[in-house]
């Protein structure tokens, strides 16, 4: 491969290659930083690169060893980080005066509720053991194979296929037992309440009808409503959305929660 | 033509639930200082998986039906804390007395062992087995007060056996 073909194939999978490291890291910076390195690496053994897959593969290989060193370090969040999050947030005044003004002023400031549903599956996903989130999101949003997972992640097709399972078992578990777009026991509101903060004008429930998955909820289908939830990551775009500003700003404040409170249980 | 086929479709009905019944049965062996209940079961997939799912603690209660809760980590010389449906007011306090990745792994305390071993049949199938010894010298006094194990084991087996196979089918 040529490096100008490298600078083509990296630019074309650059999007991408962010939205994945935003996702894992729930860090901008850390995903720029990361994107970077990625590019700087995969020049360095531009030699190394003999076809055998994808170059796409290559940089989601390339980016996935250096987040992997980085998050291996760093406990995982927990189950319930919406709840303790939201009552960060209540206490603090600042985050919602910023929240109102990144939605009054940035074009990308708009509260979509969807985009609120991925941001969450984000924040809760961090819960997983680590390899059982890459696996789901390499999966189930950047649309790899199982035999191209095994390569990224440098693992076996059996375990690539262990970590699937189990991730995805999880996490329709935590979903059912938590949402309630999906379960009217679910304990956690938060899209609709947030909906009626940003968009007071809107009908939310009239709002949360236009979403499939909330329209499937009642037929019960767990399987199907996963589906359907990873069908709205797909879609979302975590840096060009209409809510990527307000909900890159919401994902910076949780992961500074997050890293206090793990710090705080872990003294 | 029709009764034809329902009595096919009946007969491939019958013929699957006995094969499905056959797949494991659990036997016990009784001796005045001991009981030991053992059960085998054919698995179509990686040995690695099957481990995977035998030592990852906290995932139990989620594919196996006779596991309430464990707590702790399923490591060589840790402890853990067990409960099962076999006694849902009881805790069993387990010390990892054997750990060996993708063969054996074995678990107990003073009253007796439960012996996990996977075996590699060469063609995408492993036989898992699974052995609880337990006894001593005072055993013949609450030897009745300990229920029957071939149940729960049988539930174990195929509860492995349908997760392993499930995960090994993953597209």
């Amino acid at each position: 491969m040529t490096v100008e073909l490298l600078n083509q194939e990296f630019n074309r999978n650059l999007g991408q290659l962010k939205s994945y490291l935003v996702r894992i890291t729930a860090s901008v910076t850390d995903a720029e930083d990361i994107a970077q390195d990625t590019y700087l690496k995969a020049v360095e053994k531009i030699n190394t690169f003999r076809g055998e897959s994808t170059a796409k593969t290559w940089f989601f290989t390339i980016a996935s060893n250096l987040a992997k060193d980085n998050l291996r370090v760093q406990k995982r969040w927990v189950e319930n980080v919406t709840d303790i999050t939201k009552e960060e947030a209540l206490k603090n005044k600042r985050f919602f005066q910023d929240a109102m003004e990144i939605n009054l002023t940035s074009p990308n400031g708009q509260f979509e509720a969807k985009e609120h549903i991925a941001f969450c599956f984000t924040c809760i996903s961090k819960s997983l053991p680590l390899e059982q989130q890459l696996c789901i999101f390499l999966k189930e949003i950047y649309e790899f194979k199982v035999n191209e997972i095994t390569a990224i992640l440098d693992s076996t097709e059996a375990m690539v296929k262990y970590y699937l399972h189990t991730g995805r078992s999880k996490m329709i578990d935590i979903f059912d037992g938590r949402c309630a777009l999906i379960n009217k026991q679910g304990v956690c509101h938060q899209c609709s309440e947030l909906n009626g903060i940003f968009n007071p004008k809107q009908n939310t429930q009239q709002e949360l009808m236009k979403i499939e998955m909330v329209r499937e909820a009642e037929k019960g289908n767990k399987e199907q409503l996963f589906d359907l939830r990873m069908s709205i990551l797909r879609d979302t775009d975590p840096f060009k959305s209409k809510s990527s500003e307000l909900q890159l700003h919401h994902l910076e404040h949780n992961r500074q929660v997050m890293e206090g409170y793990l710090k705080k249980s872990n003294d | 033509m029709k009764r034809l086929i329902t009595f096919f479709t009946t007969l491939t009905i019958m013929t699957t639930t006995a094969t499905q019944a056959q797949t494991v049965k659990a036997s016990t062996v009784k001796t005045t200082f001991h009981r030991e209940t053992s059960v085998s079961i054919e698995i179509k997939s990686d040995s690695t998986i099957v481990w995977a799912l035998l030592t990852k603690a906290s995932d139990y209660p989620r594919w196996n039906s006779t596991i309430t809760s464990i707590e702790g980590n399923i490591v060589l010389g840790e402890k853990i804390k067990l409960k099962s449906t076999l006694d849902t007011k009881r805790t069993f306090k387990l010390k990892i007395k054997e750990f060996e990745p993708e063969k054996k792994l074995v678990w107990g305390d003073g009253q007796g062992n439960r012996i996990y071993t996977i075996t590699k049949n060469g063609n995408g199938i492993v036989t898992f087995r699974m052995t609880e010894k337990i006894g001593g010298l005072m055993f013949p006094m609450y030897a009745k007060m300990i229920p029957s194990f071939d149940q729960t084991f049988e539930q174990f087996a195929n509860d492995l056996k349908k997760e392993a196979e499930t995960i090994m089918n993953t597209k």
